[in-house]
């Protein structure tokens, strides 16, 4: 027989999933302290919902599963969708500055990497309100998140939905043009936009500004310094007015030192409408948190909603965490072992009940050998002899539990 | 300052570039001819040189494991790498073709079978055709592949034509122009803006 290798080597032992645990706690906690209040969305979705929403989820990339009445159902490929549903269609909740967060996994497949099919993402929505204080309040919990997680440098890209959007509505060019050009600026193949674009029958002055947003990139202030000669009408001003009005406050929360600008920045999910991010650490090279405004989404549900939210990849943050040799690998590691003779059986196994009932980690073994890998604070042993426990390498004698527990309450405060 | 990670493909782009580099000032120790080794140091060392294989600079890149690399954009093209492409170098200029026997003639309907060392770029550019494809990965002696009716064409980077002439084949239509580019992993953008941008300051002063 073949043996069984799991194609799909996602860190499934105790180990990884204390430091995974606790990489979702820093989150969580700091998402609590922003007052957002955790939800869940179910595993199934309808894939009709998904496939009539234009330009968001590539039809290609969901799980399908059909369901007994022949129903096509999708495994939740994102969340973002189903919470901007709900808060639009459920009409007990007043929309106005709902704040949301969830850890979920989310599936997707795709032909590059057939063996990655589920990540974990935590992430924000913030409905009901178009503000740059809201804008720049979701950017400083991101950088304050991933300060929490100890990253030595982290960078938010801060760019806008509508700046890319407005030079396009100048233009006249079709699907096929617009997504090349989309692509060259996403790359900022320079040597290659400017002749891309003389071949295409456009404006000179509108084709200046799109030659020149993929370089429109890094100190704030400069950014916005070079934008103001790229405005060709009233809607890009509001833009630019938008990106000065967040960055001035931005400034004010202390962040601008771990805040770029970059006006290439297209997100492929077509949703979005306004300030658009992502977060980028030393250690790894793909975005670990991707988000911005998208007050158009609830439209698709009948009811607009002002939005704006990200989500982290989780599974993306660990790795970085453990590239930087910032996640502690212990051993197995416990609060207490008991190690007894037979004939203070009962002795020990009371004492050990005791112990778990106020809390403490404790194992209990007869055999020596099988608690040696075992790293404990406390190493307790009941012999026909004496009674001892053993902290930090300094042996105590006690006579009866009662004096154990007393030692050991002692040391722990 | 931190170091930056430079993936270079061995090869006569390498050593155009390394020969770039040196004009700029920056040379690397041990670095000559029948070197084996694989990474070198400038100087100062805060230039860091790995030599991979040229379809995996962009994988180099992309995975952060390298910030810059310096490699052909067929290469690039193949991987469809989501890296900045943000300099071209100008250098290892050629092209992408279709190329075939000169006698063949297929109608349009039929389905044909190409021969590559491209795929993800012959689909792309027959995709676009609206042209069904069937491809034959292969690593090299692509030529080979019409004669021996293995595939009806090829798609392969054509430099002068003279091998392609010399095993009686013929450029039947011209794709994407090729050069050696400059990619930069989106990560290392952001988070080494200054080393990055200097760099490429560097190499950009000496090409002019």
């Amino acid at each position: 027989m073949q043996r069984y290798v799991m194609d799909n080597n996602k860190n499934t032992n105790a180990q990884d999933f204390l430091v995974r645990d606790q990489v979702i706690q820093v989150l969580k906690n700091r998402f609590h302290t922003y007052g957002y209040k955790q939800v869940r969305t179910q595993a199934f979705e309808s894939y009709d919902m998904y496939s009539n929403i234009i330009g968001t989820i590539n039809k290609d990339e969901m799980i399908k599963v059909i369901d007994s009445y022949g129903k096509v159902l999708v495994l939740r490929p994102d969340v973002t969708i189903p919470l901007t549903r709900t808060t639009a269609l459920n009409k007990a909740i007043s929309s106005k500055n709902q704040r949301l967060f969830y850890v979920l996994d989310v599936f997707r497949q795709s032909t590059e990497q057939i063996d990655q099919k589920e990540s974990t993402q935590a992430g924000i929505e913030c409905f009901g309100e178009n503000s740059p204080e809201i804008d720049s309040e979701v950017i400083m919990m991101a950088t304050h998140t991933l300060k929490d997680l100890d990253f030595n440098n982290f960078k938010i890209e801060i760019g806008h939905a509508g700046f890319f959007k407005e030079l396009l509505e100048l233009t006249n060019l079709n699907n096929h043009e617009i997504e090349i050009l989309q692509s060259l600026i996403q790359s900022k193949n320079l040597a290659e936009i400017e002749p891309f674009l003389s071949s295409l029958s456009i404006e000179e002055n509108i084709k200046k500004a799109i030659e020149t947003i993929p370089m429109m990139y890094g100190n704030p202030r400069q950014v916005i310094e070079q934008a103001k000669s790229i405005i060709l009408n009233d809607s890009m001003q509001k833009i630019l007015q938008n990106l000065i009005d967040v960055y001035d406050i931005l400034q004010d929360c202390n962040v601008d030192h771990a805040v770029l600008y970059n006006l290439g920045l297209i997100n492929n999910m077509n949703y979005y409408s306004g300030i658009i991010f992502q977060g980028f650490v030393d250690t790894i090279g793909k975005p670990v948190l991707m988000g911005g405004r998208y007050d158009r989404l609830g439209e698709q549900f009948g009811k607009p909603t002002p939005a704006i939210g990200f989500a982290f990849e989780v599974d993306y943050l660990i790795h970085a965490l453990n590239q930087e040799g910032s996640t502690d690998k212990q051993d197995t590691f416990v609060d207490v072992t008991i190690i007894y003779d037979k004939e203070k059986q009962k002795e020990a196994l009371l004492a050990a009940y005791e112990l778990r009932d106020t809390g403490y980690q404790v194992l209990i073994d007869r055999a020596e050998e099988k608690l040696n890998t075992v790293t404990s604070t406390f190493r307790v042993q009941f012999s026909n002899v004496q009674h001892s426990i053993l902290i930090q390498n300094k042996k105590q004698e006690f006579k009866h539990s009662a004096e154990l527990f007393s030692i050991i309450r002692k040391e722990d405060v | 300052m931190e170091h930056i990670t430079l993936a270079l493909a061995k090869g006569r782009p390498a050593n155009s570039t390394i020969k770039l580099l040196e004009t700029t000032g920056e040379y690397f120790t041990d670095l000559h001819e029948d070197t084996r080794k694989l990474v070198f140091y400038n100087a100062n060392k805060t230039i860091k040189l790995i030599f991979v294989k040229a379809l995996d600079v962009p994988t180099y890149v992309e995975k952060g494991a390298a910030d810059i690399g310096i490699v052909g954009r067929d290469n690039i093209l193949e991987s469809q790498a989501d890296v900045y492409e943000l300099l071209d170098l100008k250098i290892g200029q050629c092209k992408f073709a279709v190329a075939g026997k000169p006698d063949h003639n297929f109608s349009d309907t039929q389905k044909l079978t190409i021969a590559t060392k491209y795929p993800n770029v012959a689909k792309k550019h027959f995709k676009k055709k609206g042209q069904p494809i069937e491809t034959v990965k292969l690593n090299g002696s692509v030529e080979l592949a019409p004669i021996i009716g293995l595939a009806d064409y090829i798609v392969d980077i054509v430099e002068t034509g003279s091998t392609l002439k010399e095993n009686g084949l013929i450029v039947i239509e011209d794709m994407d122009l090729i050069s050696t580019r400059l990619i930069v992993n989106k990560a290392s953008f952001a988070t080494k803006s200054e080393e990055v941008g200097q760099f490429i300051n560097q190499l950009k002063s000496v090409m002019e």
